[in-house]
């Protein structure tokens, strides 16, 4: 469905000029470039009916990524194939089979209802009468927009907007569908709408979606792969549990204990924090099972109180992301 | 131009979303009738003291500014938003979304955010050039109105190519409003009188390089049957029109350039 060979994308940028008003005079005159590497050397492949997440910090490339994809920036080298269509050199054909919606920008009119701007897209997308009208029926069951369907789009909340605009880009059935930042901006409610309506949209429809998010719980409750984009190269594509396990660092075991100095010394188990009776262990459920690792720490000591957490993602990914500027700017 | 009645529906919306206002619609019309009123009656105010410039009588010089006003505003109703907004879009990020539709971008982008408003820039442009054309007593045939026509759709393509033309820049640069503002107005402002009044270098410069000039001053002379060509042939009063399509040819494929070269914004 999406192949992605080698591809890379450099912008030219201005190098920052010296400062005093001389050096300001001189650009003027001739500039001196350099250029930004935003992505380099992309390959992967993704299959019909995928949903895949990517996420990565600020500038790391996923935007980018999802424009070139979609056909708005023409790669510098590499090739990317969506659909048999090269997007960036074929942009209308491949418009037809793709739907988009970036972030907040609205694709409806301000001023008027929904309902005209979907007929204006029937017409752009050359939908089918009957198809046009089930579609209709469908997003406006599964969005829950019949409360507001014939509202002008200036008096719907944000929320609203973003199911409509949704609604929007999938009337003509596109076999994936591209959003940048979904949820950015929206409540708990209207995020967990989004999410489970992307879960029955590619339930129903096998519909390809690639999105790009900073809140992991679009990439839990949504994709069952994830690709982490920084510094403009992949750094880790696979699915969700294995990402865990990779990055994580395992289990977490907080035990607080009656006495003092009850550490468990194990090879397997680590100890990530200890302050007075608390104490935190961590440790791979593939070198020991729960069951071995709680009968170890309650087996010598006494125990007041005994709680397991799972690794938050936010909080891994976040360390990933400093640990890997730190290693650049070493570099 | 199988889509041709695509876009016209864009356009249709657009004049229905302006509607809905209807209040401000017909504010607007009367707002902007005022404006170029007086500007046009600034120009009799001013010849009345003078009565020529150049040889060029009262009506004459309103003549000239009616041929811009209206070409320009003939233009306006497809360029001006699309194109003044243009960086605007680009920094929202909005002109990617104009990306990915099955349209073509430009015809897409002109159709789309076509300004109704410039209905009465248009009527009023109309309503001067009839005044000219009534007050000089020219007797024009059907064949002179239709000459008219044609070099209204000239000065218009010569108008929409300016504006064009200096949008494309903010494909790449962040900040350029001062060109559009140079362009599309502050150098127009030569062509509010006849061109023979300036030096030979703005004559070159207005007729070759940018070729406002046809939009009033050349093609005037053949309504008023006027003999001011000065460097050049007299053929170039019927030139309009070819000028306008060498223009708007380059500035087409000037954008499509522009966008393969798109870099997008960052986020």
């Amino acid at each position: 469905m999406i192949e992605v060979h080698n591809v890379s994308k450099a912008y030219r940028v201005n190098r920052p000029r010296e400062s005093g008003w001389l050096a300001s005079v001189q650009s003027l005159f001739s500039r001196a470039y350099e250029w930004k590497t935003a992505v380099s050397d992309l390959s992967f492949h993704i299959k019909e009916g995928e949903l895949v997440g990517f996420i990565g910090p600020n500038g790391a490339g996923k935007s980018t990524t999802v424009k070139m994809l979609s056909g708005v920036l023409t790669p510098t080298s590499g090739h990317i194939l969506t659909n048999g269509i090269e997007p960036s050199r074929d942009r209308k054909r491949n418009a037809m089979h793709i739907g988009v919606v970036f972030g907040q920008r609205s694709q409806l009119y301000w001023d008027l209802p929904m309902e005209d701007t979907f007929k204006l897209f029937q017409r752009m997308y050359r939908i089918e009468p009957s198809i046009f009208k089930r579609n209709v029926e469908f997003m406006v069951e599964l969005l829950e927009m019949k409360g507001f369907y014939r509202t002008p789009i200036r008096q719907l909340s944000l929320g609203q907007k973003m199911r409509a605009n949704l609604a929007a880009s999938l009337l003509h059935d596109p076999k994936i569908l591209y959003l940048d930042e979904p949820t950015i901006g929206l409540d708990v409610i209207a995020k967990t709408n989004i999410r489970r309506f992307l879960k029955e949209l590619n339930a129903e429809k096998k519909t390809t979606v690639i999105l790009t998010t900073h809140d992991m719980d679009d990439i839990e409750e949504v994709c069952d792969r994830l690709m982490m984009i920084d510094a403009g190269q992949i750094i880790y594509d696979g699915g969700l549990q294995a990402f865990s396990r990779q990055f994580g660092g395992g289990t977490l075991l907080e035990v607080e204990y009656r006495g003092d100095d009850a550490i468990l010394e194990d090879a397997r188990i680590q100890v990530v924090a200890h302050s007075g009776h608390n104490v935190t262990y961590q440790f791979d459920r593939s070198d020991v099972s729960l069951g071995e690792a709680v009968s170890l720490v309650t087996k010598q000591h006494n125990l007041r109180d005994l709680r397991l957490r799972e690794p938050e993602l936010e909080k891994t990914i976040g360390m990933i992301y400093t640990k890997n500027k730190g290693l650049r700017e070493q570099a | 131009m199988e889509y041709a009645s695509l876009y016209w529906t864009f356009i249709r919306i657009n004049i229905k979303a302006k509607i809905e206002y209807r209040a401000a619609f017909l504010l607007t019309f009367l707002s902007r009738g005022i404006v170029w009123s007086t500007e046009f009656a600034l120009i009799w105010v001013l010849l009345y003291r003078f009565e020529s410039i150049a040889g060029w009588g009262q009506y004459e010089i309103m003549f000239l500014y009616a041929l811009n006003l209206t070409s320009y505003s003939m233009a306006a109703f497809f360029c001006f938003h699309p194109f003044t907004k243009l960086p605007a879009k680009v920094q929202s990020g909005e002109f990617d979304e104009l990306l990915t539709k099955p349209m073509n971008p430009l015809l897409y982008l002109m159709s789309r955010e076509f300004t109704a408003s410039y209905f009465s820039n248009v009527a009023f442009g109309l309503l001067f050039i009839g005044i000219c054309i009534y007050h000089l007593d020219l007797s024009l045939g059907l064949w002179d109105y239709a000459f008219l026509l044609v070099t209204l759709i000239g000065g218009m393509l010569i108008q929409a190519s300016a504006f064009i033309y200096t949008a494309i820049p903010s494909f790449w640069m962040v900040r350029n409003t001062s060109l559009a503002q140079l362009f599309l107005f502050d150098f127009k402002d030569f062509i509010r009188y006849p061109v023979s009044i300036y030096p030979a270098s703005i004559q070159v410069v207005l007729t070759l390089i940018v070729p406002y000039a046809f939009i009033n001053f050349y093609p005037a002379q053949y309504f008023l049957n006027k003999q001011d060509f000065l460097l050049f042939h007299p053929v170039f009063q019927y030139l309009t029109l070819a000028v306008g399509a060498v223009l708007i040819t380059g500035a087409i494929l000037l954008w499509r350039w522009g966008i393969k070269h798109y870099h997008s914004t960052g986020s």
